[in-house]
Order: C-alpha cells, then structure tokens, then sequence
C-alpha cells in the first residue's frame, strides 16, 4: 500500500509540477503588471507625484509627459493612481487608498485631483459607498509585485484573457499608471459611442445626487495631498453633450470647485469646455490625452506654487 | 462549500489522507463528521434540520424492522413521510402554495385569513436527501431491504458529502452494504475518481458557467433582447449549460465518491442523444427518474391500468417532478410538459410506425433515429424555458418571441448578431470549443467505458492527457465559485 501511495502522490506532484510550468506563461503578464486595467497600478513603488480621478483622468493624463516638463521640479514616481467611477469616486475608501500610495517621506510632490460631478455623486444612502467593496476599499496592499492579495481576491478574468488581453492590446496600462486604450475613432463609430454614454449617464443622473459624504472626502484627500506637495484641481475635457448634461446636472458645480480650491489655496484649472477629441464624449483620445496632457504641464509651469513648509500651506491642509 | 471552491480543494485531501491514515473502524466517523462539516459550511443550523430527520427516519426503520407485518410497519411509514415531507413542504412549498391560494381566494372574491409567509431559507440539497430517506423508508415498509441498525452508518447514508446537496439520489440497498465494507487503498480506482473529479470540473467551470454569461443577461431581462436569433441562442446555451452542470457535478461527486473506495450509479447517459422524449428520461437524471418510477409511478399502476390512467399516472409523475425542482410555476409547465411530450409520444407510437412505414423511413434506421434526436433535442430545448425563465411571465414572452426578428437581411438584425459576436467573441470560442469537446468525450463514450479506454492508454500519455486538462480548467475556467444549479432543489 505505501508503495501505492508514494505512485500517486509522485504522480499527482508532477501533475502539479507540470501545471505550474504551464501557469508559467503568464508570468510575464502577471509581473509586468498587465492583469488589467487596475493591476499595475497595485504593483508600482509608492509614489511621489499622483494624478487621481476616475477614468477620464485614468486615459486623460499622461504622467510620462508631465514628468518629461515638471520632472526637475517635483519628486518622482509619477503615477496616474485614476482608476473608473465605480472603483474611485472620491470617498473615505478612495483617500485611504491615496493615503497608502503616497511615499510618507514626499514633501514635494505635484497631486493633480481630477474633478467632475460624477465623482462626487452617490446612488443610495449617504455614509454607505460601494466602492468600498471593490479592491479601492479592500487592498491594503498597494504596491507589492506580484500582489497576490489582488490577484486572488479581485482578478475575475479567465487566466487565457489575461494573455489574449496582453496579446491583443486593446486596452494598456502603462508602468506610470496611464490607461491607453485602442479603439477605432472613426466618426461614425464615435457618434454611437457618443449616443450610448450620453445615454448612461442621463441615467446616472436620474438615480445618483450629490453627496456631501464625497465632497467631504474631496476635501480631505486635497488636505491629505497638501501635506506632501502642491496640490491642483483639475476639470478635464469633454464632448458638448456631456458638458451640457453635467451642467443641468449640478449647475453648480464650478463655483462649488473654485471654493472649495479657494479655501485650500489651490489652483483650480477648468479645461471642461475646451476642444479636444474624445472616444466617447467622456474620455480623450490617446493623441488628445498626449496633447491636453502638454497643455496641462504648460499651464502648470506657469503656475507659481507656495513653499509647501510655509505656515499659511500647512494651516490650509488641516482636514476640514 | 462548492466543489469548484478553494474551500474544498483544501478540505478533500483532508478528509481522503485521513481516510486511508485511519484504522478502518474509524473511518465511517470521520466521513460523517466530514460531511456534517461540509452541508454546515453552507449554514450550520440546518445540519439540526438534517441531523433531525435522520434521527426519525433511523428511529421509524428500526422500528419497521422489528414487525412482521405492513400493517404493523404502517405508523411508522406514516412518521417518517410526515417528517420528511413535512419538512420539504415548509421549507420548500408553504410559501408557494400559500401564494396561490390568496390568489385564488382573491380571484374568486372569497373571503380570506391574512396567512403570514415564511422567511425561511432553502436547505441546500432538502429535496434530495429527504428522497433519499422516503426511498429507504418505503424500502424497509416494502419488506425489500432490511433496515439499518448502525444509527453512524444509516446517518452517514443520508448526508455523505458527495451526494448531499445534489445528489445522485441513491437507494438503501446499493449504499448501505458498501458503508459496511472496508475500502483499502486502491490506486487505479483512485486515479480514476480524480479523473471523472476533473472532468466534471472542467464541465462546470469551462462550459457551464461560460455559456451561463450569454444566457444571463438574456434570461435575467428577456424584455430588452426581444430578437429571436439572440433568444433560440440563449436557449440553446442554456440546454448545454444545465447539462454541463448538472452532470458535471455528478461527474465530481461519483469521482470523489470513487476516491474514496464508495460506488454512485451512473446519473446521465448521453441525454441528448436520445430519439424521444421516453428515452431522455432514461438518460437524463436517472436516479431521479428511477425513484419517480419506483415510489410513484408503479405504485400508481403504472402503465399496467386503461390507458386513460395511465396517461393520468404520466401526466401526475411529471407534475410532481416540475413541482420537486422548485416552488414556482415555471418548473411545474416545465414538467407539465415534459408529462405531455409523453403521453404524446406514448400514444403516437402506432402512428409514427406507420408514418415511417409510409415515408421509407423504416427502412433507415440511422437516418429515423437521427431525426428523432434533433425532433427530442428540440423539445427538450423548448421545455428548459420555462425551467430557466424568472417566471412565467418571461417563459411566455421569450416563448412568443423565438420565432420573430429572423430576417437575417435585415440591418437591425445583422447588426444585433455583429454586436453580440463581437462583445462576446473569444468567449463564444471558448464555449463552442467546450461544447464540443464535451459532446465529443461523451459520444465516444456511448457505447464503451471512456475509462477503460483512458485507462488502456500508456503512463505517459494518460498524465499528459491529464496535464492538458488541468491546463485546459485553469486557463479556461472560471472561478468565482459560481453555485451549481442543481443546489437550489
């Protein structure tokens, strides 16, 4: 009998051993952070500079072209911590995240805080944020490679996805956290994508409003940030029929900003109404989010930011 | 704990190293302990449940054993039944029928009582253990098998973990006496119980739970996909998911049942190869259908009466069947149906005799018997509507719309199947590849034992055969610990 049991378990140990070497494919994918949209972004050494929002600033910004006209003037990494309205609405689980993304030892950072009015809405009551289910909420660890607590707990895709994704491409995240993705921008094609999100987000508006919970959070997140850098509001870009929406939607929202950014002593910078070509009518092109990332460096190297250590700066980043 | 779940690749080896580690008289301890563990990983106050009607029915065969005659037996019967169903009918049933009796009473202007519902939750695998028990009991009041005085061992026959929550509903007589018997260490038998555990894996999380992505959104919301071409593929994902699911959890609980020296009767014998409807019966969940025979049917008068009553009796099995897979309409059309495709079919066979007489067919016989496994596929894919349907409602709507928005010229209709091909393209790939693989693994196994063929095949390239296989579930597979469908019932 034993000599039966050493058979099987040599045999099934190879069966394992066999299996493993098979797995072995995707190590490439696995380590280079490519698992998905989100994964690299858990993967990356904590970083100095951050860009977070929801998915227009995911696609929208290319840190790689502001670190190429600001790099002599904050600290690295640059990282596009941006991930999609469902996961990173700006809220308690959102914060904590940015909280643990950020190095502790950053005092000159640049934090640019992507703004919209979606991502200040909640569908439900106030006080309970789904996100705070998905890994925003969940992760504690955020910069480990591999990071099997997100390999395991929120990587859903078949293991043959992850190399037919990495194979095909449509959709790559880059080491510095921007979220390229290929899709056809033909007019017709874009007019339909157009249609289908103006579409989506009527219905958005139709079941989500404002929440202060988000707003207080906002706030906080921009307090949090000030304390390792220079901290900017930012509006992106988008399409006339979504502007026009999120202005029906909370006409009030640009004012609420510019306060907002007033009473943190930050730059407010509103690109919402300028030209630039988008996918969809929410999210830029890739050669329009290299373009309106130039832009963005430009008017950042303008912008004559106070001394972070100065007392007034310090006064301002106390959570409100 | 689901057999596709990292729960239960942890607790088999356990519980199969502690097995064969254990002296013999240990061994049918640790199973039921193992399996007590393995129903309370759902919900552990509903092992009470279990643990309570197996004392009943332990208490009421004992007793039967002891007296001679059906008539002493008989209060026995009548405990153990009421215990057993008494308990699917409160669990399963009160609300159901509670539903429909208010709405009847409010149909028809009665006066009724405000009769509260029951919130009470579904044990997982109700109705297949306590069939398993009412087959016992009745076997025992029978006089066909003698009743089991080991109270360890008859409770073990009652929750053994393979087949707890869904089955193959087993009968005393084939169980119990390998429950007395010491299983040693069997290496080929162990293989192959693996073996059989793999491929059941790979039916549910390579075909079933892929081709549950297409027909979901579509069954979940019928209303907004009212296009026939998009419903007729949803159902035909459908037919081939419940099957890959079904029969691969057999496939796991025989495999892990085999593991561990214990034999399950065969479950499923190439269903969809069957030339009529009689015959799906005779392949498709047979234990199911073995028990209806036997406990409901027969004692009936099966089709020994006028032909009437027997139709009557056919009609009745089929009701009851619908109504055993779940408290709602949907499941009794269902089996209503499959009652009259039976009648149907029972009473047409002169006519379809000389139909083929007439037309030549007769004469072909492959060509007639491949007819009727695409007429039986047919009917057997109709009917999983209403299995599948949310409700009724549903199953009526998709129902009327199969047949609509088929012009394929149409530039609506092209557009919609361009649409839907290409948002699910590799995945239709990999489920159309799944489909055929498993339909091709079981149509060489017709008509010989796929196990021995694989087992006559050399060392090497069996585990090489078996490598490609876990590759094909972990690359394929999905994980996310979808529940088998067969545990709502």
């Amino acid at each position: 009998m034993s000599s039966a049991i050493f058979r099987l378990i040599s045999r099934l140990g190879l069966l394992v051993g066999a299996c493993l070497l098979g797995l072995a494919l995707l190590g490439p994918v696995v380590l280079g952070g490519h698992v998905d949209a989100f994964y690299g972004r858990f993967t990356s050494p904590l970083a100095g500079s951050l860009i977070v929002g929801t998915s227009r600033a995911a696609q929208g910004i290319q840190p790689a072209v502001l670190a190429e006209r600001l790099g002599s003037r904050f600290e690295g990494p640059w990282l596009n911590y941006s991930f999609t309205l469902t996961h990173s609405p700006y809220g308690p689980a959102y914060l904590r995240s940015i909280q643990r993304k950020v190095r502790p030892e950053a005092k000159n950072g640049l934090f640019i805080v992507a703004v919209d009015p979606w991502s200040l809405a909640l569908t439900g009551f106030e006080g309970t944020y789904p996100e705070d289910n998905s890994f925003i909420g969940q992760l504690d660890q955020v910069s480990q490679n591999p990071n099997l607590s997100y390999l395991t707990r929120f990587q859903t895709k078949p293991l043959y996805r992850l190399l037919l994704d990495y194979a095909t491409a449509t959709e790559r995240l880059h080491p510095d956290g921007w979220l390229e993705v290929k899709i056809g921008i033909d007019s017709a094609q874009v007019r339909t994508r157009i249609a289908r999100k103006l579409q989506d987000y009527r219905r958005l508006a139709a079941s989500q409003h404002f929440s202060q919970g988000r707003l207080q959070a906002l706030q906080q997140t921009v307090a949090f940030l000030k304390q390792h850098g220079q901290v900017v509001m930012v509006r992106l870009p988008v399409g006339a029929g979504l502007l026009k929406l999120e202005q029906d939607y909370q006409p009030a929202f640009d004012s609420l900003m510019r306060d907002l950014a007033t009473r943190h002593a930050v730059p407010y910078l509103d690109y919402s109404a300028q030209p630039y070509a988008t996918t969809d009518g929410n999210h830029l092109q890739r050669t329009a989010s290299a373009a309106f990332s130039a832009r963005l460096a430009q008017d950042l190297q303008r912008l004559s930011f106070p001394n972070p250590s100065s007392k007034a700066t310090r006064a301002a980043a106390t959570p409100q | 704990m689901l057999f596709n779940s990292l729960h239960f690749l942890v607790f088999f080896p356990v519980v199969v190293g502690l097995y064969y580690g254990l002296p013999p008289r240990w061994r049918g301890a640790l199973l039921l302990l193992a399996s007590y563990y393995f129903y309370m990983s759902w919900r552990a106050a509903y092992a009470l449940l279990l643990l309570g009607t197996t004392l009943v029915d332990y208490y009421s065969g004992y007793r039967m054993g002891q007296l001679a005659t059906k008539r002493e037996r008989r209060p026995y019967l009548y405990l153990s039944l009421v215990s057993n169903l008494g308990t699917l009918f409160v669990f399963k049933y009160f609300n159901f029928f509670r539903d429909a009796a208010l709405q009847l009473a409010g149909t028809l202007n009665l006066p009724h009582a405000a009769i509260p519902a029951f919130e009470l939750l579904l044990p997982v695998g109700v109705s297949f253990y306590t069939f398993q028990s009412v087959g016992y009991i009745i076997d025992v009041y029978q006089g066909r098998l003698e009743a089991e005085r080991n109270l360890g061992r008859f409770a073990l026959f009652v929750a053994f973990f393979p087949q707890l929550v869904a089955g193959p509903i087993e009968r005393g007589g084939h169980m119990l006496p390998q429950y007395r018997r010491t299983h040693a260490f069997d290496y080929a038998r162990i293989v192959s119980g693996l073996r059989l555990m793999a491929w059941g894996l790979f039916k549910k999380v390579v075909v079933a739970d892929r081709l549950a992505a297409f027909v979901n959104p579509i069954y979940n919301d019928p209303r907004q996909h009212p296009e026939g071409p998009l419903l007729v593929l949803a159902t035909l994902a459908f037919t081939f998911q419940i099957y890959g699911d079904f029969s691969g959890y057999t496939d796991m609980a025989r495999g892990a049942a085999r593991v561990l020296g214990f034999d399950f009767n065969l479950n499923f014998r190439q269903p969809y190869l069957s030339a009529s409807v009689p015959e799906f019966w005779r392949r498709w969940h047979i234990s199911l259908s073995n028990w209806f025979r036997d406990y409901v049917y027969i004692p009936l008068g099966g089709s020994r009466v006028q032909p009437a009553r027997a139709y009557g009796n056919l009609l009745a099995v089929f009701l009851i069947s619908g109504l055993w897979h779940g408290a709602n309409w949907t499941f009794l059309v269902w089996g209503g149906l499959h009652g009259l495709y039976l009648v149907a079919s029972t009473w047409a066979r002169p006519l379809r005799q000389q139909l083929a007489q007439a037309t030549g067919l007769a004469a072909h016989p492959r060509l007639r018997r491949g007819l009727g496994v695409l007429v039986t596929f047919g009917l057997v894919a109709y009917a999983w509507i209403f299995f599948r349907a949310n409700s009724l409602g549903d199953a009526v709507f998709i129902s009327q719309h199969l047949l609509s928005g088929w012009d394929l010229s149409s530039q609506k209709t092209a557009g919609l199947l361009l649409e839907f091909s290409q948002h699910y393209r590799p995945e239709l790939a990999v489920a159309a590849f799944g489909v055929l693989l498993m339909l091709g693994v079981e149509y060489i196994g017709r008509e010989r034992s796929l196990q021995a063929w694989v087992a006559a095949r050399p060392a090497g390239v069996r585990w090489v055969g078996y490598a490609g296989l876990c590759l094909l579930i972990l690359y394929l597979g999905i994980f996310n610990s979808t529940s088998f469908i067969y545990f709502q019932f």
